[in-house]
């Protein structure tokens, strides 16, 4: 402690404190670490590279798809080339991104406790998803899959040839690690809080891993035993889902769908956490309807359980069940709804600072509007047949999950670099990149909403002559958003090295994960915080105003 | 503020460094083993609703299913999971005791019935096989046709007559394919017929260009085997986990590890066991006791 004070007085270092970082140098100190930090760094690389393969394979779709032809790729490499990218970008991308990055290293800190309820778990999560991963590169390597990442019967069963079981169960093992993720979240949740740290203290974005947690642990074993019975059904020859050997094609949709469709809450609840935390720190103000945007995270949690059989409207099920789910489907808009709201409540006369992770939050919020908009167009049952397996269902995920999911990871990976890493990036460069980010995202995909309305399908390599200005429009745009994904690595990995050093709160932001050294020391807290304010307090009383410091700042010779 | 530096507290035997006490360990470790078992409910829930689907589409097929497999033997299993259960629940008494002679005990007790359990497992199996019932092509007990073969199936004084001994001379199996026994299904194909309770999907999936067609029943019938042969591999699976954590804790209960202030882990290892219990009391009515009225005697 006196060491801190020592800092923050003159200013000078005699000897650096221990991090989590500088805790050991050994690859053993890493490989069998039980801190939630170091497992959160080496998520990060792994996604990070998982991230950079599916990229691949969205650049090579964009390429095939400039001319009308299928030439730079026969009919069966581009399904193999869509369907790996759904699959890498999906399973291991999306679903573990922010929460196993960024939840892992900030939930215990945002607490305030000294690391997840189970650190042992954790690291094992961490090998499982390597393993699953392994497996599916390999698979991969092998030569591939293509029954889109979906894994539809008959597709997966009679009709393909390709890597169906060896990818199957690559993702029935990384189901397990998102599992044990949402397991050790929920147990962290309720027993390592602070003393002082009350439920409805607690920074939204615990709240919306929370929901998300609860999402995986219900969700995920679902889809798991579902892949598990396609891997045995090829194994074994016997039919469960295909209907050649009297299996049910309709039961594998429910199945997948039940927890698929959960799964996009999985990737865009702990976005939204993301998103509430930038908006209400950014503004420097409380934010408006904090039970709200907690408890819609929850009802999105527990509605979105209760839509899936809108991915299936025209796949043979009661038209009765459509229009109940279509019906369920307007209701789970109306949380997300509340948090769009409430952040633009937010925003109202706060004093906003349009730093780079803003600049991200803003986008996010346009983005989501425009992605979860069209969702409604998509669940009507009548408008759906005519948009269903077109252009307009990809852009509509993208905007989702790129415009929202991707777009809210990049904004707090910024956001809470300095705490990960103990250095400032290039804030110049960082706005830059957000810019082209946002531009180069809406150039790939708005044109995808008019492709699709126009009755451009989905996955086929080849489409007519007059759907080629759009795609251009479209390739050109990927190519912006690819520069604008690269020049973070670029400039985060310069930091590293040159980057000026952060202080322990370089925001000025109340949060408990700003209240220790930047990086924070092994267990997170020279001594357990007593929490005796609210979330997003700006007052004198978490001592956070800015005003009274800047006094304080005046009367202090040395700074 | 010394008092507050968790360094100088007196540390309990078998606190976790991330927790501050004994108290806020055991509410974490109970926490997160329901929440596991809830994701345990999830993934059986997958095979149930997969037995659903199919069992209210072809009721007469999965009759015919359950009418091959033996009650008896599942029915005894069933009794030695639930005295296991009791043995179990005696455990953590004891645990909470500190008693260790009887936590030993009672441990060796437990998984001697869970050994039990799979053995009996083992049993019902390899019976299966010898009848033709594995539902892979292939994969069963292969017999010549017309040649005389001396079973090797382990008999016991209260076999079923189903499995009882000559059934394979009946039922010769060259190849190893999956296959029913006939005689035994025809009765439920009759009264099916007879007093017309066929579903809409029955009638599309046993018949023929309107004749019946042993070869689409069959198909039907061996959906059954295959969902009894994954849930209960893996309830099997999850009851030889679940023995590698008892002889875990029969090592730490012998070191006497567990007294009054520490026994949380045998408290979460019974809500393990009682778990897989559980799966297997509503393994049982569905897979060995649904539609086996249909030839004692009941109707519909």
């Amino acid at each position: 402690m006196d060491n801190v004070d020592a800092m923050k007085l003159d200013g000078s270092l005699e000897e650096p404190k221990v991090n989590y970082l500088t805790n050991g140098w050994s690859l053993k100190s890493w490989l069998l670490t039980k801190d939630h930090k170091r497992i959160a760094i080496m998520y990060l690389i792994s996604v990070s590279a998982f991230f950079f393969i599916g990229g691949i394979y969205a650049a090579t779709i964009r390429l095939e798809l400039l001319t009308p032809a299928s030439d730079l790729l026969e009919s069966g490499t581009y399904n193999k080339v869509f369907t790996q990218h759904g699959i890498i970008m999906v399973f291991f991308f999306l679903i573990p991104s922010i929460p196993a990055i960024l939840g892992n290293f900030l939930i215990p800190l945002m607490i305030g406790a000294k690391d997840l309820a189970f650190p042992r778990i954790n690291l094992l999560s961490l090998y499982i998803y390597w393993i699953g991963g392994a497996l599916t590169l390999f698979a991969l390597l092998q030569g591939g899959v293509d029954t889109g990442w979906t894994f539809y019967a008959p597709y997966s069963t009679t009709f393909s040839n390709s890597y169906v079981l060896l990818v199957g169960i690559g993702i029935f093992i990384n189901g397990f690690s998102s599992i044990l993720t949402g397991l050790n979240f929920i147990v962290t949740t309720h027993t390592m809080r602070a003393p002082g740290m009350t439920w409805f203290r607690l920074p939204l974005f615990v709240w919306a891993h929370y929901a998300t947690s609860l999402v995986m642990i219900l969700g995920t074993p679902v889809v798991a035993i579902t892949l598990l019975l396609v891997a045995i059904e090829r194994f074994a020859g016997v039919g469960i889902f295909d209907p050649a050997i009297g299996g049910d094609p309709i039961l594998f949709q429910h199945l997948f769908w039940f927890y698929s469709h959960p799964a996009v809450y999985i990737m865009i609840l702990p976005g939204m956490g993301v998103i509430s935390e930038l908006i209400s720190n950014f503004a420097r103000k409380r934010i408006f309807g904090y039970e709200f945007i907690a408890f819609s995270s929850l009802a999105i949690a527990v509605f979105g359980f209760l839509v899936w059989g809108h991915h299936m409207f025209v796949s043979g099920q009661s038209v009765y069940a459509g229009l109940v789910f279509s019906f369920l489907t307007m209701v789970v808009a109306v949380p997300s709804a509340i948090k769009v709201f409430n952040w633009s409540a937010t925003l109202y006369k706060g004093s906003i600072s349009y730093d780079t992770p803003m600049l991200y939050a803003i986008g996010f919020m346009g983005l989501f509007l425009i992605g979860g908009l069209t969702g409604l167009f998509l669940g009507s049952i009548g408008l759906t047949v005519h948009l269903t397996e077109t252009y307009f269902i990809v852009a509509h995920f993208h905007y989702v999950m790129v415009g929202g999911q991707v777009i809210a990871y990049l904004g707090g990976i910024h956001y809470w670099w300095p705490k990960i890493t103990g250095k400032l990036y290039s804030e110049f460069w960082g706005k830059i990149s957000a810019m082209l980010v946002f531009i180069g995202f809406n150039l790939t995909f708005f044109p995808q909403f008019i492709l699709g309305y126009q009755g451009m399908p989905r996955r086929y390599a080849a489409y007519p002559e007059e759907f080629q200005v759009l795609n251009i429009f479209s390739t050109a745009g990927a190519s912006v958003l690819a520069v604008g994904m690269t020049l973070p690595v670029l400039y985060l990995v310069h930091s590293l090295i040159w980057g000026e050093k952060a202080s322990a709160n370089p925001y000025m932001h109340p949060g408990l994960e700003w209240r220790t050294d930047s990086p924070p020391p092994t267990l997170n807290f020279d001594e357990t915080p007593v929490v005796t304010w609210e979330a997003y307090e700006f007052g004198e009383e978490s001592g956070m105003d800015l005003d009274a410091a800047r006094r304080r700042d005046e009367v202090s010779p040395a700074a | 503020m010394a008092e507050h530096k968790h360094d100088d507290h007196y540390h309990p035997p078998g606190l976790q460094h991330q927790f501050e006490d004994m108290g806020q360990q055991m509410d974490s470790v109970t926490i997160g083993m329901w929440v596991f078992l809830a994701q345990e409910i999830m993934f059986f829930g997958g095979l149930f609703t997969a037995y659903l689907v199919f069992r209210s589409k072809f009721p007469m097929a999965f009759a015919a299913g359950s009418n091959e497999l033996d009650a008896l033997w599942g029915g005894i299993n069933t009794l030695v999971l639930i005295v296991s259960s009791l043995t179990m629940a005696l455990t953590v008494y004891y645990a909470q005791k500190g008693k260790k002679n009887m936590q030993v005990a009672l441990i060796a007790l437990t998984m001697l019935f869970g050994v039990a359990f799979l053995g009996i497992k083992a049993i019902e199996y390899s019976s299966k096989y010898e009848h033709g019932l594995i539902p892979v092509d292939g994969w069963n007990k292969r017999i010549k046709e017309g040649e005389h073969k001396e079973s090797t199936a382990v008999r016991l004084p209260f076999e079923t007559k189903a499995s009882a001994a000559g059934t394979e001379e009946a039922h010769p199996n060259p190849s190893g394919d999956f296959q029913i026994n006939k005689e035994k299904a025809q009765p439920l194909i009759d009264i099916a017929q007879k007093e017309n309770f066929f579903t809409e999907s029955e009638k599309i999936g046993y018949f023929d260009g309107g004749e019946f067609s042993w070869e689409k029943f069959t198909q039907k019938v061996q959906i059954f085997f295959w969902i009894y042969f994954v849930m209960t591999g893996l309830h099997a699976l999850h009851m030889i986990i679940g023995l590698g954590i008892m002889a875990w804790l029969l090592y730490k209960a012998y070191r006497g590890t567990f007294s009054q202030d520490y026994y949380s882990p045998v408290e979460i290892s019974g809500l393990y066991w009682h778990f897989v219990d559980i799966v297997w009391i509503f393994l049982f009515p569905l897979l060995y006791l649904l539609g086996r009225h249909f030839l004692a005697g009941g109707g519909h």
